[in-house]
């Protein structure tokens, strides 16, 4: 169903004092909240690589330190990193957290990050043509898309993007560039140089890479092939973590896709219903929102990226209500039922033709 | 060669620390385990424990302190940047030390005298929550508002001080730490009425037992504003050419008493001026279009004329690192695309091309654009 302008914009107003409320009381609460799961990603960190040295007391140790290794590059990456970069913090004034300095546990440089995702997915979000994490070049997710033989065995590319998926977000602005392959299109204004986009992918990627790969392996003395392996499983349950997530909060089966038409010079209430549309929520108890660093609640992450994650939680509800007055589908369920309509779309969508997009 | 060393070692740390930790430093990684139940110090200072507090007039409030023993010390006169941590906020200000350097060198303690305005958010957050504040974060000392040494050989020159309301600080920090007198002092101390003025019964204290030390007290609501030139003049024999002048006080008082001076034929650098507080410079106009550029977002702003671009910004929503906001401490520097800004503190207007610019001490000249 359409919405008039009219309504669009009561909707706006609606969805905006949602916001007020949670953002004119920020303060110890929140402080206090992040501060912890800091404490908590530095301690299951460095607890977490000491215990990987000690399997050779048993290999519990080694199972467990490389669980609390994943944990902490999970929480860096998704309740610290996503959401601090998002600027969900800044008003803590705090250097450690402040998205302008703040730089995470994984190979995708945080200007970058802050460029293709803060930027390009939260303003363009599912507009094809203008979104590129609507599938990253990679994989064909609607009918918007022509069909071509590669999206035959899309399911394994699927799999492979989640298996190095931090090199795929790292390389994610590269490609939209054109930075190595690729015909240079004329149109696009480069806010960053192509010298400057190469250094800091080349330079991020070999500090980590130098990090779990060289250096603990080589302090681990003996121990130096359990200490590799365990980094390189932890890093993979974080791959698989967060691909996880991401998939399940844009690409299940009922999230809507626009054209560029439709968005142009759209009001901020159509922003708004479009962000609605085009993510997906799923349920689960709290620890479970939290390592999904509350990406959980993606309706309300996209609706207000600003917003301390914490938060997200407790104005689902109201937002679920605005939405159901409006009339806009709010798309929740749970994790696994999610999961199997983006495996569903995956492997639709390898195969030609599909529904379109409504105009 | 050492400096190369020093500079090649840092690089190294610096890489380093990037590799391990993410961080430009590994304290900002450690900071959660350091801090883990002292989350008010702010991982770019020093922690100074809260050793005791007290009023000194009904509005000034006195925080003694003793910072951690790495802390670099200071020369009276000099101020440094206070943090604290209000509301999960991290808020700063400057303020002049005003206890002695012979305390510090004793009991490595100073104090800090911040009068409690009803309008400020650090002051009002001090007097607030000092109760139950166990520890401040402190800059390093700065600032050369100190007494010049007087040269050996060299005729003594007088000093004279002019101080209004909580300016005395610094100048108190100068006279109680002043070992061997040589030559006159005369401080005008410039407050609405003897009550509000701090620190009077120890500056009365000193004129009686040091003979070379005068101290005349401005009461302003009984006998209006001090005309520093006439004073001089007419009550002291002090030659004003060669005099040695220190005045703390508004930003416009104390140019108001620099131009007299200089008018009186006193040479400009004998004069000495510290200024609080952040002077407004032409705050008329229309109001401009500042366009902020966050990693490719872009927020437009209104930008009126004379408002701080930080203070606009924030406004707006956004919250852009900050400091001092007086301009003092260039946490909040960020890169200008084009455009020009008024520098509220000089007054000067800026060129038009990219520069880095202060944003809480620059306000918009024309649109602009600025990077984040």
């Amino acid at each position: 169903m359409k919405l008039t302008e009219q309504q669009l914009s009561e909707l706006a107003a609606e969805l905006d004092q949602v916001k007020a409320n949670v953002m004119n009381q920020l303060g110890d609460k929140e402080a206090r909240y992040i501060r912890r799961m800091l404490l908590t990603q530095r301690l299951s960190a460095i607890s977490g690589r000491i215990l990987m040295v000690l399997g050779f007391v048993t290999p519990w140790l080694w199972v467990f330190g490389v669980a609390l290794l994943a944990l902490a590059k999970i929480l860096d990456n998704m309740e610290i990193g996503h959401n601090v970069l998002h600027g969900q913090y800044d008003w803590m004034n705090d250097p450690v957290l402040h998205s302008k300095r703040f730089e995470w546990d994984i190979a995708c440089d945080a200007g970058s990050w802050k460029r293709t995702h803060n930027f390009e997915h939260h303003t363009y979000t599912n507009i094809i043509g203008k979104d590129r994490d609507f599938g990253y070049g990679l994989l064909r997710l609607s009918n918007d898309f022509r069909w071509r033989l590669r999206n035959l065995w899309q399911f394994v590319t699927y799999l492979l993007l989640s298996t190095l998926f931090q090199w795929g977000v790292s390389y994610h602005e590269l490609a939209g560039e054109r930075v190595f392959f690729g015909k240079k299109k004329a149109d696009r204004v480069n806010s960053v140089s192509h010298s400057d986009l190469k250094k800091a992918f080349f330079g991020k990627g070999a500090r980590q890479l130098f990090k779990d790969y060289v250096f603990f392996p080589l302090i681990a003395g003996p121990m130096w092939l359990w200490v590799l392996a365990g980094n390189v499983l932890a890093n993979l349950i974080r791959n698989l973590w967060t691909s996880t997530v991401i998939f399940c909060g844009h690409f299940t089966a009922d999230v809507h896709t626009f054209t560029q038409q439709q968005c142009e010079g759209e009001s901020r209430g159509h922003w708004y219903y479009r962000q609605i549309l085009g993510s997906s929520n799923f349920t689960g108890p709290r620890w479970f929102h939290i390592l999904t660093g509350h990406l959980s609640c993606q309706i309300e992450h996209h609706l207000y990226p600003d917003m301390p994650a914490l938060h997200y939680l407790t104005v689902a509800p109201q937002v679920q209500a605005i939405a159901k007055k409006y009339g806009i589908a709010y798309n929740s369920g749970s994790f696994l039922r999610q999961y199997a309509t983006v495996v569903g779309r995956i492997i639709r969508y390898s195969f030609p033709g599909g529904k379109a997009t409504p105009a | 060669m050492n400096e190369t060393i020093s500079l090649w070692g840092q690089r190294l740390y610096r890489q380093f620390s990037l590799m391990l930790a993410n961080q430009p430093k590994l304290s900002y990684y450690l900071q959660p385990l350091l801090r883990w139940n002292n989350a008010e110090l702010h991982p770019d200072y020093y922690s100074a424990r809260i050793v005791d507090s007290g009023w000194e007039t009904e509005q000034i409030l006195s925080v003694w302190l003793e910072p951690e023993p790495s802390w670099t010390g200071f020369t009276p006169g000099q101020h440094l940047l206070v943090t604290l941590l209000h509301q999960g906020r991290y808020i700063s200000r400057s303020f002049s030390i005003s206890s002695s350097s012979g305390l510090f060198a004793q009991q490595k303690q100073i104090r800090i005298s911040c009068r409690i305005q009803p309008q400020g958010q650090f002051t009002k957050a001090l007097a607030a929550d000092i109760a139950k504040l166990t520890h401040l974060s402190i800059s390093a000392a700065t600032g050369d508002f100190v007494l010049e040494p007087q040269t050996d050989g060299a005729p003594q020159q007088s000093i004279v001080m002019v101080a209004a309301g909580s300016g005395i600080t610094p100048l108190w920090s100068m006279l109680s730490s002043l070992r061997c007198w040589t030559s006159p002092v005369v401080l005008f101390y410039c407050v609405k009425n003897a009550a509000q003025a701090a620190f009077l019964t120890e500056l009365r204290l000193l004129a009686a037992k040091q003979p070379l030390f005068e101290l005349q007290l401005i009461e302003t609501a009984s006998t209006g504003r001090l005309n520093l030139v006439q004073q001089l003049k007419e009550n002291t024999k002090i030659s004003l050419t060669h005099a040695l002048y220190y005045l703390c006080g508004p930003a416009a008082m104390s140019r108001q008493y620099k131009d007299d001076l200089i008018q009186q034929g006193v040479p400009s650098d004998a004069v000495h001026a510290e200024r609080f507080g952040l002077e407004l410079a032409a705050t008329q106009g229309p109001v401009k279009q500042a366009l902020l550029i966050e990693q490719g977002k872009v927020t437009t702003i209104e930008a009126a004329a004379g408002v701080p671009l930080l203070q606009a910004a924030e406004k707006q929503g956004l919250s852009p690192r900050f400091g001092c906001r007086i301009g003092v401490c260039y946490q909040c520097v960020c890169q200008k695309k084009s455009g020009q800004v008024l520098n509220l503190r000089t007054g000067q207007i800026s060129g038009d091309g990219p520069e880095q610019i202060q944003l809480c001490i620059s306000a918009a000249h024309s649109d602009l654009q600025i990077e984040l």
